[in-house]
């Protein structure tokens, strides 16, 4: 009784025999020397067949000579079922006018009656020995089956393709999927070297010969090399081609094995990628110039503004001033009132053209960026006005800790014309509050000013950001000449890439709402003039 | 002695009579009035060779003037060896047609902001008085 060297769990064999002492006591032995293996009985060849279709065992061991349903009609029509079947036949001498029938049904085997245990297990071994490596051989090909399919389906979706060259016989081999990137029927044409490089653009050939030598070298890394493909309609493939060697036992190269990765696609999106950017910045670049043609403009207008018409309104002065003078020699009250009005007017020209400049100047310096606490200006601008006017009683409230990017002295700037405001309108009531503080907006911090004063109307709410207007009468408030304050403030806080508007209500007072870009630039591109 | 003048130079008729009647009214001495640069140039130039310059009292140049700057001329004055000592003050309309510095690098009494008036006038001639 030897040891299978092979694993037989899952195996069963069905015996036949018409007499019941033997079929006990042989099935005993098999199930003792093979535990591992099922093993089911018949007692003549009709049951045997009704076993075989119930259980289809791996083994069949049949007595001949038996009623009913000989084994030689059963193993007859078992091999109608399975062709391959595995019998074995326990004959005795007297059976032997059988054999001829059994070798042609193909029942390869047979013990001979009476039985030796030693004989029949050594036989048994063999066949079961046979039926494992049968099924190993058929699992390892299943396997190596669908490992090729496999890598050929990733190849297929990657646009993969792979080849192969041994170098002692300079035989090559291509993947299918590398037969497609040709634009090939896999297989159609023969693989070698030369034909490989007939697939490249002839400028190309050269990168992909040199990739394959460099390959052999020792002291080359594997790099890639992206060449096109011409395939038989013409079209053009761009591919990114790998080769490595791969070395034997011995540590020497045996043979090259490399990949042809179909990356035409990716190339393609690549070109758009870079053709959008070049259009980006070839519109930032015209955008830019539009913007400094239009500040050039801007300066020149506020060049003409500041020189051009400041020496007329002088004249315009002196000639006032030489009236004034001289009507006060001839005595008419009227021409001195008229004189002196005149002169007022002129003053009134020379500030605003003076506030123009301001706002000119805003929209054109360039901004020096520094990260700034507004709590802290704002703070700043309200004990100033407090002291300004120490008899008002105005409550401000201001929240800790804003922190923004900009220019120090525009924001300042801002900020001195939102509070000033804030304070102006709130000069009539006896509890004045003003308000500064910070709130977000879809993750858009957006700052305020909110004051209880006069407030406005909001159907001119138009008007407030535009120089030069006003919306309250000139006497009703202190009133500083120009109204260019909030103009000013839209024009500091549109330099910051931000927004501004306002709400009020006529004597329920005014809130001013802005935004500032996180990282403003500097604008440093305006040209000086 | 000799007469003395108040030498204006000034391109703009309205400024120069409105400068002039200022003058007129401060000062005691004879207006010489230069209507661009080209003239002050050839003016001064003259004055120094006869020594009439000796009667300047004081110069009142405007900066904007056509074919020859203010500002040329003043370093004309500077670097001429009898001119150097003239008085100068500067007149202008806008603080950004004033070049602050060169005019200090180059000395002048004063500038003064158009329109000039009497009293402005009188202060500069004080501060010559002081030098």
């Amino acid at each position: 009784m030897g040891r299978l060297p092979c694993d037989i769990s899952g195996l069963s064999l069905l015996y036949v025999e018409d007499e019941a002492d033997a079929r006990v006591m042989v099935s005993k032995m098999l199930a003792m020397n093979y535990p591992k293996l099922t093993i089911y009985s018949a007692e003549n060849g009709a049951a045997g067949l009704e076993s075989y279709r119930e259980h289809s065992p791996d083994v069949v061991m049949t007595d001949i000579n038996m009623p009913v349903m000989d084994g030689i009609r059963m193993s007859r029509e078992i091999k109608a079922i399975n062709s391959e079947a595995r019998i074995i036949a326990v004959t005795a001498h007297s059976d032997t006018s059988y054999l001829l029938s059994a070798i042609e049904i193909g029942i390869h085997h047979y013990v001979l009656k009476p039985l030796n245990y030693e004989e029949l297990f050594a036989l048994t071994d063999k066949v079961l020995e046979q039926i494992v490596l049968k099924r190993l051989v058929g699992e390892q090909n299943r396997r190596l089956v669908e490992s090729e399919r496999q890598l050929s389906g990733a190849q297929r979706i990657a646009h993969l393709g792979s080849w192969q060259k041994n170098l002692a016989t300079g035989a090559m081999s291509w993947s299918d999927e590398l037969y497609r990137i040709c634009g090939l029927e896999p297989r159609s044409i023969q693989a070698t070297h030369q034909a490989f490089l007939d697939r490249f653009l002839p400028e190309d050939r050269p990168i992909i010969a040199t990739a394959i030598n460099d390959a052999l070298e020792v002291s080359k890394t594997p790099a890639h090399h992206f060449c096109r493909i011409v395939r038989p309609d013409g079209t053009i493939r761009t591919v990114r081609v790998e080769a490595e060697k791969l070395l034997d036992g011995g540590g020497l190269p045996e043979a090259l094995i490399g990949t042809c990765h179909d990356v035409t696609e990716l190339k393609q999106a690549e070109e758009q990628v870079r053709s959008l950017t070049e259009e980006l910045e070839r519109r930032v670049i015209q955008r830019t110039s539009l913007l400094q043609a239009s500040v050039s403009e801007l300066e020149s207008f506020s060049y003409f503004v500041s020189h051009d018409l400041r020496a007329p309104v002088a004249r315009l002065e002196g000639f006032c001033r030489a009236l004034l003078e001289d009507c006060a020699l001839c005595g008419n009250a009227g021409c001195t009132q008229y004189a002196e009005r005149a002169e007022r007017v002129v003053r009134q020209i020379k500030q605003i053209i003076d506030a123009f400049n301001n706002l000119t100047h805003y929209a054109r310096c360039p901004l020096v960026i520094t990260t700034i606490d507004l709590s802290a200006v704002v703070r700043g601008i309200a004990a100033g006005f407090q002291q300004t006017e120490p008899e008002r009683v105005v409550d401000f409230l201001i929240a800790d800790g804003v922190r923004v990017k900009g220019d120090a002295t525009l924001l300042h700037t801002a900020m001195e014309h939102l509070i000033g405001n804030a304070w102006k309108f709130t000069s009539k009531r006896e509890k004045a509050v003003i308000e500064f503080g910070c709130t977000y907006e879809g993750g858009t911090a957006v700052y305020f000013v909110r004051d209880n004063g006069a407030g406005f109307n909001m159907k001119y709410v138009e008007k407030l950001f535009k120089p030069f207007q006003t919306i309250h009468s000139p006497g009703e408030f202190t009133w500083h000449g120009t109204a260019i304050g909030l103009a000013t403030v839209h024009s500091v806080i549109l330099r910051h890439g931000g927004r501004i508007w306002a709400e009020g209500e006529v004597d329920r007072g005014a809130t001013f709402h802005f935004t500032l870009e996180e990282n403003p630039e500097s604008g440093s591109y305006l040209k000086r003039a | 002695m000799a007469e003395s003048y108040i030498l204006l130079i000034e391109d703009n008729p309205d400024d120069a009579f409105l400068a002039s009647r200022i003058i007129g009214k401060v000062c005691p001495e004879k207006i010489l009035l230069a209507r661009d640069g080209e003239e002050a140039s050839e003016l001064l130039q003259r004055m120094a060779l006869d020594e009439s310059y000796k009667q300047i009292r004081l110069v009142l140049l405007d900066l904007k003037l056509p074919k020859i700057s203010g500002l040329d001329i003043l370093q004309a004055i500077r670097s001429s060896a009898e001119l150097r000592t003239l008085s100068v003050v500067v007149l202008t309309s806008s603080d950004n047609d004033l070049d602050q510095e060169r005019c200090r690098e180059l000395g002048v009494l004063d500038y003064i902001f158009k329109p000039m008036t009497a009293d402005r006038l009188k202060s500069v001639l004080v501060r010559k008085k002081g030098d």
